[in-house]
């Protein structure tokens, strides 16, 4: 398959206390269509992600809301949730309205708005994308959950939390690179492991903050792009999705394996490629843990080995396979609905070469976006590549 | 007959420092308590007679009768004692709610005793209170929390229910308006009180049982106040008997769980053939009963469940009471 | 979150007592959130099953920013324990200092409140306290 990346645009990702929802969107859409050198009535569709307007915004049916006020009326619009895999849902049905034959462009965009309530409201929000009726209901929260699979990696593979802190130093590394990213401090292994404590072992800067943003990617007909030559050719190669289990009690390490490596195999398949094609990865790590088990789920690493990219350099700018190099969540933030597309538009500005320079790797040409969502229920694979001519 | 088959009893490992407490609203003088047992956040009295009845639930009987005594249930109008019976696991049993005063575990046991009497299946009598007082009042009230249970049957058990005699007067010592949520009280009333018709209650008993007070080995006495059991010497009541089963001064006032967890203190240290005297008392009326060890008691350490304890700071009692106090009058 | 009194009606009754689904098809037992369908093999004939109470703490967390209806709780533990059936829940130890608690505690189940909903009805559930009388293993 191939589908045309015809523009991309993103906010700053961090805490914009004078901006809306709408604000947000409005702004990825003009960005995005401004690089597609689209108009709103170019858009024959739009796909809004967003998880949790109801709860942090008092507002519903932001799909509705997002076509109103970028302009894109009459095309149809509906909002995408699949929790934090939301924007790469959103991308994936954008795909796959492309691929269908009944659409030439349509837009997919992200947005999350988080800060309006104090953070306390806030978790309580994000807890309902996991069970809270039954499983949160017993005093988990999202980082309380994953904090119990960072604790049976270790224990299962002898790791000490000094080997995963790793994964934050190299986040932190690019993030300080990144101007659009929430958090912009560089940290030492020592500095990690001195956080604060948020959810035993996870530490603050194993974390990632609440963030407001909102992302945007014009997609198209492959020959749509092809006949714009002077334009970037870059391409969706693969798009593969996955549901897992509902609740951190029946979510095994294998299954966070699963979660990644059977999409990733089907979109590897799809794309005609193998892991050790790809040249850059945006892998979901809204907590530092989710990184190295990622990094396992899409071939880069054998289980338990994971974490060893961010320590000996093999998942930095110049390793065997950069991983995100955008500072990844843990500085991006996590703002629901648009990380998918966040981590998409990313993986497209470092196969255009458009990323800043100190966190670009040079010549890339294969790149893969990998989300996941809810305690382990949702998994999201796209291959994106540059063609020459 | 009705006999006591098993006890169980539940005091909170928390103890609060009244102290600072009285230190933190300018009240002179001394504690009267050493410390207040004080419930968790998440304990109340439904999760403490839960934990009260494991004991007396662990002899594998399965009463057809519960009774729960609470001045402080979670809810009005919903029966404590019919969500007891759902968290044991015991469907079909009835339940029933005796409100009544701080003494009223006996009038439970009164009411077990009817029933199991008149050939009815084993009777669980809880007594359980989280007694929380807004600000200053605790340094008078004394409010802490624990629960306790017993198990009575027509037979098989160690300790029969003996004769019981009452004694009331019509007064104003401690009493919640049917308006208000929070007690009000006259302490000088309670002292005058507790003393004179405990000790009007007793003469019955001993017309009764023809046992006098001094005979018993233990007396086992609702405690709203150290000072209340002051007033039992000149009820012919010596300070051996009262030795272990005191504790006012040390956990504070238990409320309708007080005059359990005195009996449970005595029915451990029983032998057979002793026989201990339950004192129940609340709102003017006393309620004394013979209690004779027939056999060994199916003992739980009440003692060392006291002696388990752990030092709360005042943040921490505020902040696991503050949900619970009600508005003062 | 917000618990309405018809959901806590509809909710609250089951957190009263422990117990667990068992499938009648495979035999797998499954926590108590899986009465539609058997998370392994699919079949809907699901019973449910008293639990003794009794189960070892297998992981934990300590948690130390809590949501809105655990303000004041924390830090607090909370855990998966396998239950001596076989089946893995979620729950809070309480109780105990999380610096006493490990993977491999013995740990028995208790009643206790959770949290309020917001038209005043107090939800009950289970939560674990420490197993004192679990057999302490030889030295």
């Amino acid at each position: 398959m191939r589908v045309g990346v015809l523009g991309v645009g993103k906010t700053p990702h961090k805490i914009q206390h004078n901006k809306s929802l709408r604000d947000l969107a409005v702004e990825s859409s003009r960005l995005a269509m401004t690089d597609a050198g689209v108009e709103p009535s170019d858009i024959q569709a739009l796909y809004v992600g967003n998880v949790g307007s109801v709860g942090f915004n008092y507002e519903n049916s932001t799909g509705l809301m997002v076509a109103h006020h970028t302009g894109v009326v009459p095309a149809g619009a509906v909002r995408v949730e699949a929790a934090c895999g939301t924007g790469a849902w959103a991308l994936h049905l954008g795909c796959v309205a492309i691929l269908s034959g009944l659409y030439d462009t349509v837009m997919v965009l992200g947005v999350e708005k988080m800060n309006d309530l104090a953070t306390v409201e806030g978790t309580s929000i994000i807890a309902q994308a996991a069970d809270s009726k039954e499983e949160y209901f017993s005093g988990l929260t999202f980082p309380s959950g994953v904090a119990l699979s960072a604790r049976k990696y270790m224990q299962t593979y002898g790791l000490t939390e000094e080997d995963l802190a790793h994964t934050s130093v190299k986040n932190h590394h690019y993030g300080a690179r990144n101007p659009y990213a929430h958090l912009r401090f560089e940290c030492t292994v020592e500095e990690v492991m001195r956080s604060a404590k948020v959810a035993d072992p996870l530490k603050l800067y194993e974390v990632c903050p609440m963030t407001d943003a909102s992302s945007a990617l014009i997609l198209c007909r492959e020959e749509i792009l092809r006949d714009q030559p002077d334009k970037p050719q870059v391409y969706v190669t693969a798009t593969q999705m996955a549901t897992g289990t509902w609740y951190a009690a029946t979510d095994t390490l294998e299954d966070a394996h699963r979660l990644f490596a059977e999409p990733a195999g089907r979109a590897y398949a799809m794309a005609g490629i193998g892991p050790q094609d790809v040249d850059v990865a945006e892998i979901y790590n809204s907590f530092a843990i989710q990184e190295p088990l990622g990094i396992e789920g899409l071939g880069f690493a054998e289980p338990g080995k994971g974490w060893q990219g961010a320590a000996d350099g093999s998942t930095w700018i110049d390793g065997k396979v950069a991983v995100n190099l955008s500072g990844g969540l843990l500085c991006k933030g996590h703002p629901l609905g648009a990380t998918g597309a966040t981590q998409a538009v990313d993986i497209v500005e470092q196969l255009r070469g458009t990323a800043p320079p100190d966190m670009q790797r040079p010549d890339s040409e294969i790149g893969i976006s990998a989300c996941r969502g809810g305690p382990g229920a949702v998994g999201a694979i796209h291959i994106y590549q540059r063609l020459e001519g | 007959m009705a006999e006591i088959l098993r006890y169980g009893a539940y005091v909170p490992r928390h103890r609060a420092p009244l102290g600072e407490i009285q230190s933190f609203f300018g009240r002179p003088g001394r504690p009267r308590s050493k410390a207040l047992a004080t419930p968790s956040l998440d304990e109340d009295a439904l999760t403490m007679a839960y934990e009260a009845a494991q004991d007396a639930l662990s002899g594998g009987q399965r009463p057809g009768t519960l009774i729960a005594v609470s001045q402080s249930p979670p809810f009005r109008l919903r029966k404590l004692a019919a969500t007891l019976a759902r968290t044991l696991g015991l469907d079909g049993v009835t339940p029933l709610d005796v409100a009544g005063h701080g003494g009223s575990l006996l009038d439970g046991l009164a009411l077990a005793e009817a029933i199991v009497g008149a050939g009815g299946e084993p009777v669980l009598v809880v007594a359980s209170d989280h007694l929380v007082s807004y600000e200053e009042r605790v340094c008078d009230t004394l409010s802490a929390g624990a629960a306790t249970a017993f198990l009575v049957g027509a037979d098989g058990g160690f300790a029969r229910l003996g004769p019981a005699a009452r004694a009331s007067r019509e007064v104003y010592d401690v009493w919640v308006l049917g308006t208000e949520p929070e007690p009000r009280y006259r302490l000088e009333v309670l002292f005058e009180t507790y003393g004179a018709v405990s000790r009007e209650a007793l003469a019955s008993l001993q017309a009764l049982t023809e046992r006098s007070t001094g005979e018993y080995a233990a007396v086992c006495p609702s405690q709203p106040h150290p000072q209340t059991l002051r007033g039992l010497g000149r009820a012919g009541i010596a300070a051996e008997q009262l030795e272990h089963t005191s504790f006012v001064g040390e956990i504070g006032n238990l409320g309708a769980a007080s005059v359990g967890l005195a009996l449970a203190l005595g029915l451990d240290r029983a032998g057979e053939g002793d026989h201990l005297l339950a004192l129940g008392y609340g709102g003017g009326e006393a309620i004394a009963r013979d209690i004779a060890v027939t056999g060994p008691p199916a003992a739980i350490d009440a003692a060392g469940q006291m002696a388990d304890a752990e030092a709360i700071d005042l943040s921490t009692y505020y902040r696991w009471t503050r949900g619970r106090q009600a508005e003062p009058h | 979150m917000t618990v309405s009194a018809i959901e806590f009606s509809r909710l609250g009754p089951p957190k009263l007592r422990l117990y667990a689904m068992r499938c009648t098809a495979c035999n797998q037992l499954s926590p108590w959130w899986e009465h539609h369908h058997c998370y392994k093999c699919g079949s809907d004939e699901l019973v449910e099953e008293e639990l003794s109470g009794r189960g070892e703490l297998s992981n934990y967390t300590v948690v130390y920013y809590p949501p809105r209806d655990f303000l004041g709780q924390e830090p607090y533990v909370v855990g998966h324990i396998t239950m001596d059936e076989g089946v893995l829940l979620p729950a809070p130890v309480v109780g105990v200092a999380p610096e006493d608690v490990e993977v491999g505690t013995r740990v028995r189940a208790t009643l206790r409140r959770m949290k309020l909903g917001h038209e005043g009805d107090i939800y009950y559930s289970q939560k674990f306290v420490v197993d004192d009388e679990a057999a302490v293993p030889a030295a």
